[in-house]
């Protein structure tokens, strides 16, 4: 299954549009016919009206049925559009409230921080009293993560990018080599393919630190859902206007259900539960890759595996 | 005589100073306590004290205003800001508006310890901290804070903005050990993933820029497994 989040708007076709016309033409031709003389009528007086008649008739014909589609459309093309507002309008709305989350989470969190490096257990001999505060310390930690994160997509709606021309083969290489330190690359085959013929990646225009943040995110991901003996590949390739990067694997895949969820803030899929995690890596990439003007698509199948596909612009979009 | 440090922590929420006044107590200061602004200009006409832990977001008057009428004032205390936002605009604003340093909430409260000591080391009393001139320079190099540009010998260097923010926070914090996550959270605002190789790639472009040799720095240089220091003498430059 593909998802796209792309739309189509309401338009006429042009096939439409000619079978539409197609009374008036028809009208057209039997009142220069009748007009000729070539048909045979035997009332002649009439002739005139008639042929008048027909033209009138076959306009009236084209006009209603072209009225319609444009009507029928246009009806499409407003759902559509307000389909498209609805949607963001909720997106934003979710930001709103992640943020408002983020800061009403802040001042609780220092004081919890503050009150925890009080109660530290004193000196360097871990004593009984350590076990107990090193677990509350550590869930602590866990959700200032978590806050940090909120942080950060609240953030990227606004935070001025840093448009540069980012070398995507380097920074895939440096993720690539930072993920071969991890733990569970080692039991999995991690390979990284880059265009060199005709000529290599061409750089696009961005913010080279997060769109360090979308390859590594994607690679994790990658590492984290899949298993011992599954391969990873990733490769980037120039596409028209657009360079993409697609981050695939072995894995077990994502269920139907699951799939048009995995870019929402803190979803997480039913086989995904057992996995350490925020819930927010896919949507920051999905965030970053927003800001960037391009796009973002999944494709999997159960028991198959897995394609994340990143397109980014060659050429920067007019500034917002 | 008492020669404890004394700090006044200024923050509207009660939780965050009954718990944080009572660890900095610990760690070796001596602590007052305001609730917003204009409590805090208060303390300091009454008693002055050696530095001023100052929130952002505080009603009546707030953390930047009662910054900004410190300095007008000219009075120089070392301020370290707690921002709440963590937007890159804030930060930015923080060093402008002459605060010493600057931590993101929630912030490790270990780290705000370092904090502390770094400013008081740095600090001259009763004279404008580097983060307050508009120019700063190191041998060579000039920094221009408002405009973020960089002159090597007069000849301006080519600086992405992320790399002269960077410069700008290494060059306010001379000769100070700053380590990869601190410069994450100071300049970047966030923690990243593979964040310590994030710091040292553009480490290494301001380097290029600067023409810095990593083995012989003049300006930047790596205490393994640490983090970096601004070596080079800053001054405030005209």
């Amino acid at each position: 299954m593909t998802v796209d989040p792309r739309r189509g708007r309401g338009r006429v076709s042009p096939r439409a549009a000619l079978l539409a016309l197609l009374p008036a033409l028809l009208g057209l031709g039997l009142t220069l016919l009748l007009d000729n003389g070539r048909l045979a009528n035997p009332v002649l007086y009439a002739r005139a009206d008639l042929a008048t008649l027909l033209l009138l008739a076959g306009l009236a014909v084209s006009a209603l049925l072209l009225a319609g589609l444009f009507w029928s459309a246009r009806q499409r093309g407003t759902l559509a559009e307000a389909q498209a507002r609805a949607q963001e309008a909720a997106a934003q709305d979710r930001r709103r409230f992640l943020q408002r989350l983020d800061h009403e989470l802040k001042n609780p969190l220092m004081a919890i921080r503050a009150g925890l490096a009080n109660l530290a257990p004193a000196g360097d001999a871990p004593g009984e009293d350590e076990q107990p505060w090193r677990s509350v310390d550590d869930q602590v930690r866990r959700i200032s993560r978590l806050t940090a994160d909120l942080r950060k997509l609240a953030e990227l709606e606004t935070r001025p990018l840093e448009r540069t021309h980012v070398d995507l083969a380097a920074l895939l290489t440096q993720v690539v080599d930072f993920a071969r330190d991890h733990a569970e690359t080692d039991s999995r085959r991690l390979n990284l393919s880059l265009p060199q013929a005709p000529w290599p990646l061409p750089p696009v225009p961005g913010d080279r630190d997060l769109l360090l943040l979308v390859v590594h995110n994607l690679v994790d991901n990658a590492l984290k859902f899949t298993r011992p003996g599954d391969t990873i590949e990733i490769r980037a390739f120039e596409d028209g206007a657009q360079v993409v990067v697609e981050v695939a694997d072995t894995g077990p895949g994502i269920a139907d259900s699951d799939l048009a969820h995995v870019w929402d803030e803190l979803y997480r899929g039913q086989t995904t539960l057992s996995v350490p995690g925020s819930g927010l890596g896919l949507a920051l990439v999905r965030a970053v890759v927003e800001r960037h003007d391009g796009q973002v698509a999944l494709r999997s199948r159960v028991g198959r595996g897995t394609v994340f596909t990143v397109r980014l612009p060659l050429k920067p979009a007019p500034a917002r | 005589m008492d020669t404890k440090p004394r700090l006044l922590l200024v923050d509207d929420e009660a939780a965050i100073t009954n718990n944080l006044a009572p660890f900095l107590q610990r760690s070796g200061f001596q602590v007052g306590v305001a609730a917003n602004g204009e409590e805090a200009l208060a303390a300091v006409a009454a008693a002055a004290p050696d530095l001023l832990i100052l929130d952002v977001m505080m009603p009546r008057v707030d953390g930047r205003e009662a910054l900004r009428r410190l300095r007008q004032a000219g009075n120089w205390t070392p301020v370290i800001l707690l921002t709440q936002v963590g937007e890159a605009s804030e930060r930015a604003m923080a060093l402008e508006e002459g605060a010493d340093d600057y931590l993101n909430k929630p912030f490790d409260p270990h780290e705000l310890i370092a904090r502390i000591r770094a400013v008081l080391r740095r600090a001259r009393p009763g004279q404008p901290p580097l983060a307050a001139a508009a120019r700063l320079a190191s041998s060579r190099l000039v920094f221009e804070r408002a405009s973020r540009r960089a002159w090597i010998d007069g000849r301006e260097a080519a600086l992405t903005p992320k790399a002269a923010a960077l410069l700008e926070y290494l060059m306010t914090h001379p000769d100070e050990l700053i380590s990869r996550d601190r410069l994450l959270d100071a300049v970047w605002g966030w923690d990243y993933p593979a964040g310590t190789r994030t710091v040292d790639t553009r480490i290494a472009e301001l380097r290029r820029v600067l023409g810095d040799d990593a083995a012989q720095p003049t300006y930047i240089e790596t205490v393994p497994g640490q983090g970096y220091r601004f070596v080079g003498q800053v001054e405030a430059a005209r």
